[in-house]
């Protein structure tokens, strides 16, 4: 673009600062083809424009042109400048337009929350599946015994479960925890829930823990094997380490979302977050304890059951929130579950 | 002594260049112009990149942000800048990175391993955190002029490493003194052009601080206590609720620690024969505090950007420059350092670590 000579020159009042003492000189800056000359009481100088660099707009805050050398102006009168810039064919970079412009922003938003959405829902379960075969033994190891730690220190207590039924529930279990004539790891452990109530659930690395309570639900031994193989099935697939992963990972990014304001505040929504297995997790799980139960010429409809029976037991005391299970904790699910594991159409191979 | 509430009754000079200064110092304001609407355009976009880039932008963004803060904020009519290089941060953040990645690895390989780092990262820490505070005032400048901070290896690691550990080992009784070592050597250590900074905050001050925000804690803790005694003997579980108490006053007593901090501290503080006043209320802080906590819960966080303006607008509305004389004579004076110059070297070497 080409400036004709009958246009007066646009210029702009400005404060200069030689970046040698903190004396500001009132100026004034012009353009003249491609120079920026500036004049003021007793100095003046011309820069070629590729030579200043141009501050990015900030709302009213004053916009900065540093020279080659390290002097600087300060421009305060934004409309002005506005016209010296359309002169020179200056132009703001993508990233500064999208900052100011409102319909950049709320799309940045839109697109931003559904990404993240997107992120959480698959991307992050997908990562999880892929890392959890990889992480070493000795954490799922390490780790397991941290939780059971836990679950000693004063959340559950010894069982009273008498020995010969301990006995009978434990080889019950090593019989039907084979795939492919290959024992599966395993260990059984029985507590008494305390206010867990009747509970089973398993440890990443296989350790399973029944409660009393579960046992004095259950009509008869198989009822718990059924409990005890959905059991297992989560900790063969690691979902426990997954969800683990899955935690940490939100976690950080939540620390580091919420971090500028407040830390503390970053504890919340994890806690939130790690609430239990996905339903696809539970579902794998059943297939898995249902298969099982058929290889041992018994029916899936056992854990349907006991599934049954656990929901029953839990809305009785629903009052305490503790006491509801993980894996009966997304509700509307447990009916359907039943239903799938009534019905047999679920996944035999 | 140098008590700057004996300052609040005097009248703005009238540029009188023969009253003596310190009786009548001129009143320079420091305002804040920052909106929160304007702001949010800035932060959307880098979070946006960051989250994109895996984090590598947060560095560009954290330049935008404390260009959009700095420039925002006028003393004398003239604006602050920011002048940070980013890849000089990026640095920074993958040394701390790789630091706290260290830290935590060694200690799941063993407790040796995990020792070694902690020692080799308590040895290097000081220099880091030195290098920080250089950084953060070299590209602090204010009508052309950098600020600067030539605090020594020496007191870095007095006030990092030794500090510290003599404020643990002290179950935690000698912490103001600490935090009164350490603003000294931040301040005396500090200059614009070439008049120095200087501050003289009397211990006693911080004692008197902290002891106030811990006695309205352990007050806080007691009382709770007391009031869950009833129910414990029935159900132990009520104690899980302690943590989440001890969050709650956490967030009761930090603005309170805030306001009067920043006061003790700007009220002691010097720039050659010019003082500043600062009048933060801890209640105004913590009315601000809360609904900023209560806007960032209700839109999961999308009030941050609004939030961090309305904290900096009041708390740097606050503060005031009480300058000797006229501020023009004051500013037409100041130089740029010679030994300023020879900074470029060391730039190399420069890393930002958040503190």
């Amino acid at each position: 673009m080409s400036i004709s000579h009958s246009d007066p020159a646009p210029s702009v009042a400005a404060l200069y600062f030689d970046g040698r003492s903190a004396r500001a000189h009132p100026v004034t800056l012009t353009l003249h083809g491609h120079d920026l000359h500036l004049d003021g009481a007793g100095l003046s100088r011309i820069d070629a424009l590729p030579a200043v660099r141009l501050s990015e707009p900030m709302g009213q805050a004053a916009r900065i042109i540093t020279f080659a050398d390290g002097a600087h102006v300060e421009v305060r009168d934004h409309a002005a400048l506005a016209v010296l810039l359309a002169a020179s064919g200056q132009r703001d970079s993508t990233i500064v337009r999208w900052s100011f412009q409102p319909r950049a922003v709320l799309a940045l938003l839109a697109g931003l929350l559904c990404a993240l959405w997107f992120a959480w829902q698959f991307g992050l379960p997908w990562a999880a599946r892929q890392a959890a075969p990889h992480v070493p033994d000795e954490v799922v190891t390490a780790l397991s015994q941290q939780t059971l730690a836990w679950v000693d220190g004063g959340v559950m207590t010894a069982s009273t479960l008498d020995v010969q039924r301990q006995q009978s529930l434990r080889s019950a279990l090593d019989a039907a925890a084979r795939v492919d004539g290959q024992s599966l790891t395993h260990a059984l452990m029985f507590r008494s829930g305390g206010a867990m109530g009747a509970n089973a659930f398993a440890l990443p690395d296989g350790t399973l823990i029944v409660t009393d309570q579960l046992v004095a639900l259950a009509g008869n031994d198989d009822e718990v094997l059924a409990v005890l193989l959905h059991e297992l099935g989560h900790a063969r697939s690691r979902h426990g380490t997954r969800m683990l992963l899955q935690g940490s990972v939100s976690a950080l990014f939540m620390a580091w979302y919420l971090g500028d304001v407040s830390s503390l505040l970053a504890m919340a929504p994890t806690a939130l977050i790690q609430a239990g297995y996905s339903r696809d997790m539970e579902r794998e799980a059943d297939d898995f304890a249902a298969r099982m139960l058929r290889r041992q010429g018994l029916s899936p409809a056992l854990l349907a059951d006991m599934l049954e029976k656990l929901a029953a037991a839990h809305d009785k005391d629903a009052h305490s929130p503790d006491s509801l299970p993980a894996w009966l904790s997304s509700h509307p699910d447990t009916a359907e579950r039943i239903a799938r594991l009534r019905n047999g159409d679920f996944m035999l191979n | 002594m140098n008590n700057p509430f004996d300052q609040q009754a005097a009248v703005p000079a009238a540029g009188n260049p023969f009253v003596p200064p310190a009786a009548n110092p001129q009143r320079e304001p420091v305002l804040f112009s920052g909106r929160g609407a304007e702001y949010f355009g800035i932060w959307i976009v880098n979070l946006v990149l960051t989250v994109l880039t895996l984090g590598i932008y947060s560095a560009w963004a954290k330049v935008r942000r404390l260009q959009y803060f700095y420039r925002h904020t006028t003393l004398g009519g003239s604006a602050f800048d920011y002048h940070g290089d980013p890849r000089a941060i990026l640095k920074g953040r993958v040394i701390g990175f790789l630091l706290l990645l260290a830290y935590n690895l060694s200690f799941q390989y063993s407790p040796v391993a995990g020792i070694v780092v902690a020692v080799v990262l308590a040895a290097v820490m000081p220099e880091l955190l030195r290098r920080s505070l250089r950084f953060r005032a070299h590209n602090t400048s204010w009508r052309g002029l950098r600020f600067a901070f030539d605090g020594d290896t020496r007191g870095a690691y007095a006030v990092f490493l030794m500090w510290p550990l003599i404020t643990v080992l002290s179950a935690y009784l000698l912490g103001p003194l600490w935090h009164q070592r350490l603003k000294r050597y931040q301040f005396d250590c500090a200059r614009y052009g070439d008049t120095r900074f200087a501050i003289d905050a009397p211990v006693a001050a911080f004692y008197k601080v902290y002891g106030l925000a811990l006695l309205v804690v352990l007050l806080g803790i007691a009382g709770t206590v007391a009031l869950l005694w009833p129910f414990a003997a029935a159900n132990p579980v009520v104690f899980m609720f302690l943590p989440m108490l001890l969050i709650v006053l956490a967030l009761f007593v930090q603005p309170y620690l805030a306001a009067r901090l920043q006061n003790l501290v700007w009220n002691h503080t010097r720039l050659g024969a010019h003082r500043f006043e600062s009048t933060v209320s801890a209640r105004r802080l913590y009315l601000i505090t809360l609904t900023n906590l209560l806007g960032i819960v209700c839109t999961l966080g999308l009030f941050m950007p609004f939030a961090q303006i309305r904290v900096s607008r009041y708390r740097l509305g606050c503060v005031t420059l009480l300058c000797a004389g006229a501020i023009d004579d004051f500013v037409a004076g100041q130089s740029a350092d010679a030994a300023a110059t020879g900074e470029g070297a060391a730039d190399l070497f420069d890393v930002d670590i958040a503190l």
